[in-house]
């Protein structure tokens, strides 16, 4: 029998257009989750540990005109196009000011809630797409890395953790979560996040599946509560421990997506918001990670990306445009974090695989640059501008240098904020920290 | 020559050589090709061809049309100079963006086309290794319409990997030079005379012949600068060298001097033994196994120098050899996505899959054809693996063997960020009602739930699956039929069982 709550839900709703982002979310889940009929808005107590959300700008976003120079002669003479003027931007100072389409990132900056690292980059550049993204998310500048500072952070700094300690709202494993041991696990579309049966005698077919997928050598334990990971390790990037066969690997990944499975959907089902969230990826992710952490996933690292910032062609509109949907992501993320009471548990970085020229292109856009700037957002962080605002005239090949290593800017967060002893363990090396935190 | 197998071999080796020397089949498939003897079946995988017209390309690719196309776009391209000459930068964009519009539109559909074009022929071709090979290459040479953005280049060049499949190496490494999908790839038109890009000279050494290791920083340079003046002629798409802009000075590469051209760069390399080996261990890869045997691989080597390159003797050796049969061997690989859809839909005798389902199998499992995803091609073996996409290839294997029912969703979320939204296919696929259940499980068989999972078996996997694992299908089998006649609903229930194991992603 259908409550008439239910009814409304599966009719009136269910034939609107317009369906906001929670609504389609909310019936999608219902409609999976048959135990979940209560959407009483009630955050589940889990646990009470940090948590840093990564946030990819995909393309490489352009630092200049984000984290504008106004001030800046040679800033407002290399791009007569693209420059931002002072009435264009928030002031943060009385030469910088945020890109004018991020005004809630300009309150959370007032309320010293955002830091700007200013300059952040590495050594020897690398200006492909391909090549430097590999380095932010291995850490590594050479290049050689088979697993990702995450994937190394989830397999030394959380013993015990399961596959759910990192979760990527991807199509693809990010690097960075590339990983010997444990390399979390990769979610796109939610709805599709378990095994759809579709009709007939749904319970005991998920029986014999879920016996098929148990692992071999662990058919004897029929009550997984967690991963796989815990007891046997899972493959990096490059796949695998060496000598385990391709079975054992696909095992123990069946039996993650099993058991994440249904511990996703079981939470992202109790919780509502009464936050609005637009209808972008990168909204719509985030606010399933607001359901993961309200419910109590013991999740320690989130990542999700914004596609799109590789701005070679009349990037005026489409730059603004793309912060300007990070920043109404961000504001409804954070408000529903609020709602639930666990904002101060949260803090977001943002990082991009390289700023871009100084100097605007023919096409009234910008080529691969260089350094950038990163922002870290939360009630945890310590506000303000980090770094030196690198020099626009002292320049290496057309873009400007870092000051910053992006290292000292994972050693930060690690070490401050998710609380590893052992830097060396993750980095390779330390770095000097920046005070981003407290 | 790497030791031989026997002329006898059991059905299980020849769904082996098919599902490794081309993309599985039915078991009928299995057994007309076990029943040619291993020697004669080599033989037929390297000799088959599809007859000229069993594939029709679109009409846009014809060269006529595409020919045609290219003149118009030249000219717009020259009336909208024209006509932004004097307008500020937004309206000039405007007016660009207004004007090619429907370029971009039609590019996008024929994308869609194409691909769609490409899986047809690889699910239904009669030639499954020349399509293999195809694939190969096209992963070898990687290139991407997401850059090249004109279809029928890709086509083209598709087309000459499937012409050259078992040809020569070095002889498809020449032509790939002046294959204007790839000049437009890797950016190689724009590289003159004293403004070298390193981009193609780099790539060539690193990526497609000699390996890392094999050559040095300085190589690159001057290989650069003999790459020079390699240009797309607009009004005939053909790519020529213009000696214009070509650095005719002399240059140092792998120890040889002279005012070499890019093709001489590329004879200059297949003269080096690097090129053999590189070659050989990663078709060895690609059909056989993740960590080559060294000795196999030298052996292989010398097998491809000593054939001037020709690919076809080192598959021979390869398909004949005891190694490719080893039990170590078999079953022990990751199925690519391509792979996975469609050895599925031939396991399930789907010739015409349903409308959408072969693009968003793709998009979900992370291979699109014409799209990998940057020169070195895709990451094969247990990259192709995670939480995520295993599920969808649960899902998507549900969706085929199931039909669309009301709870099934395996077809959505695909393309989303895809600019050539291929979605008409979800709604089509609503109207997939599942395979011939009838001809895969027939009346007869399903009295016998034990002979009905075992006859499964064989269709999907080929070969033994884990006692456990089998009995469980069994119970679940036994268990249906107990409450009457075993259904198609049923028989579904029971592929979709199978196929959503790790088992199945094995071939």
């Amino acid at each position: 029998m259908k409550t008439r709550r239910e009814f409304l839900r599966s009719t009136v709703l269910g034939a609107s257009a317009a369906w906001t982002v929670p609504l389609f979310i909310d019936r999608t889940f219902a409609q999976l989750h048959t135990g979940a009929r209560d959407l009483a808005t009630q955050a589940v107590t889990g646990k009470d540990d940090t948590i840093l959300i990564v946030l990819q700008l995909a393309g490489g976003n352009d630092g200049l005109n984000t984290l504008v120079p106004f001030a800046d002669d040679v800033y407002q003479k290399a791009r007569p196009r693209l420059a931002k003027k002072e009435k264009d931007v928030i002031k943060l100072s009385d030469y910088v000011g945020l890109n004018g389409a991020m005004p809630y990132l300009g309150s959370l900056f007032k309320d010293g809630k955002l830091g700007m690292v200013q300059g952040v980059g590495y050594p020897n550049p690398n200006r492909s797409h391909f090549v430097s993204t590999s380095i932010w998310e291995t850490a590594d500048p050479r290049n050689h890395s088979n697993t990702g500072w995450l994937g190394r952070y989830f397999d030394n700094a959380c013993p015990g953790s399961d596959s759910t300690v990192g979760i990527s709202f991807n199509k693809t494993q990010p690097e960075a979560f590339g990983a010997v041991k444990n390399p979390g696990i990769c979610l796109s579309s939610p709805e599709l996040y378990r095994w759809i049966h579709g009709g007939g005698e749904q319970v005991q077919a998920e029986e014999f599946f879920a016996k098929l997928n148990q692992p071999e050598h662990a058919a004897e334990d029929h009550t997984p509560t967690s991963g796989a990971s815990i007891a046997i390790p899972a493959g990096g990037k490059t796949g695998g421990i060496h000598g385990e066969t391709n079975l054992a690997f696909l095992e123990r990944v069946a039996l993650d997506a099993r058991v994440s499975s249904k511990r996703i959907l079981d939470l992202a089902a109790k919780h509502t918001t009464s936050v609005h969230y637009d209808g972008f990826p990168l909204s719509r992710n985030l606010n399933l990670v607001a359901r993961m952490i309200a419910g109590g996933m013991p999740t320690r690292v989130y990542y999700v990306s914004h596609g799109g910032f590789d701005t070679h062609n009349q990037q005026l509109n489409s730059h603004d445009r793309l912060l300007g949907q990070l920043d109404a992501a961000l504001k409804s993320f954070f408000a529903d974090l609020q709602q639930q009471g666990n904002d101060k548990r949260v803090v977001l970085m943002t990082f991009s695989e390289f700023g871009r020229r100084v100097a605007e292109n023919a096409s009234a856009g910008t080529d691969h640059g260089k350094a950038s700037c990163l922002f870290v957002a939360g009630p945890a962080v310590k506000g303000g501008l980090h770094g030196k605002y690198p020099s626009l005239s002292d320049l290496s090949e057309g873009d400007i240098r870092h000051s910053v290593d992006f290292r000292s800017v994972y050693a930060t967060l690690l070490a401050d904020w998710l609380r590893v002893p052992d830097i060396k363990s993750i980095l390779g090396a330390s770095y000097p920290k920046l005070g981003l935190i407290g | 020559m790497l030791p031989q197998a026997d002329n006898t071999w059991s059905l299980n080796e020849a769904a082996h050589l098919l599902n490794r020397a081309g993309f599985g089949g039915s078991p009928e498939a299995i057994t007309d090709l076990h029943g040619l003897g291993r020697r004669r079946a080599v033989d037929s995988l390297l000799s088959a061809a599809d007859v000229a017209d069993a594939f029709p390309l679109p009409a846009w690719a014809s060269d006529e049309q595409a020919l045609a196309d290219m003149r118009v776009r030249a000219e717009q391209r020259r009336e909208v100079k024209i006509a932004t000459r004097n307008l500020s930068p937004e309206a000039a964009e405007k007016l660009r963006r207004e004007k090619f519009q429907q370029v971009q539109k039609d590019s996008r559909q024929h994308t869609v086309e194409g691909q769609a074009w490409w899986f047809r022929r690889l699910l239904n071709t009669k030639a499954p290794l020349r399509e293999k090979m195809t694939l190969f290459w096209h992963d070898h040479f990687a290139t991407s319409i997401q850059k090249v953005k004109q279809p029928v280049l890709m086509l083209n060049q598709n087309e000459l990997f499937r012409q050259r499949a078992f040809g020569s190496f070095r002889g498809l490494t020449q032509a790939i030079l002046m294959d204007p999908a790839m000049l437009l790839y890797l950016d190689s038109g724009s590289s003159r005379k004293g403004h070298p890009n390193e981009n193609f000279a780099r790539e060539v050494m690193e990526l497609f012949t000699l390996g890392e290791g094999n050559y040095t920083e300085a190589d690159v340079h001057a290989a650069a600068r003999a790459f020079t003046g390699y240009e797309l002629d607009p009004l005939n798409g053909k790519v020529t060298h213009n000696h214009k802009h070509w650095d005719e000075s002399d240059k140092t590469i792998l120890a040889k001097t002279g005012p070499f051209t890019g093709k001489d760069v590329i004879n200059l390399i297949f003269d080096k033994p690097q090129p053999a080996t590189f070659m050989a261990r990663k078709i060895w890869q690609f059909f056989v196994s993740d960590v080559p045997p060294e000795p196999a691989i030298t052996q292989l080597a010398a097998t491809l120098r000593g054939a001037d390159y020709q690919i076809a003797p080192l598959l021979r050796e390869i398909f004949l050899s005891r190694e490719f049969y080893a039990a170590a061997r078999v079953r022990q690989q990751i199925k690519s996505p391509i792979e996975f859809l469609v050895q599925l839909l031939k396991q399930l005798e789907v010739a015409e899959p349903p409308p959408g389902f072969p693009i968003t199998g793709q998009q979900q499992l992370g291979q699109v054809l014409f799209m990998p995803p940057n020169v070195a091609g895709w990451d094969w073996g247990q990259a192709w693996i995670n939480t995520n996409t295993l599920l969808a290839r649960y899902n998507l294997a549900g969706f085929l063997a199931k039909g669309a029912g009301p709870g099934s969703m395996a077809m959505q979320g695909g393309g989303a960020n895809n600019k050539a939204k291929a979605n008409p296919g979800r709604r089509a696929g609503l109207g997939w009602h599942g395979p011939n259940y009838e001809k895969i499980a027939p009346a007869a068989l399903r009295e016998h739930p034990a002979q009905l999972v075992d006859a499964l078996i064989f269709r999907f996997f080929q070969g033994q699956l884990p006692a456990a694992a089998r009995t469980s299908l069994i119970d679940y089998a036994t268990s249906q039929r107990r409450a009457g006649t075993i259904t198609h609903t049923e028989v579904a229930e029971l592929c979709h069982l199978m196929l959503s194991t790790p088992y199945y992603q094995l071939c």
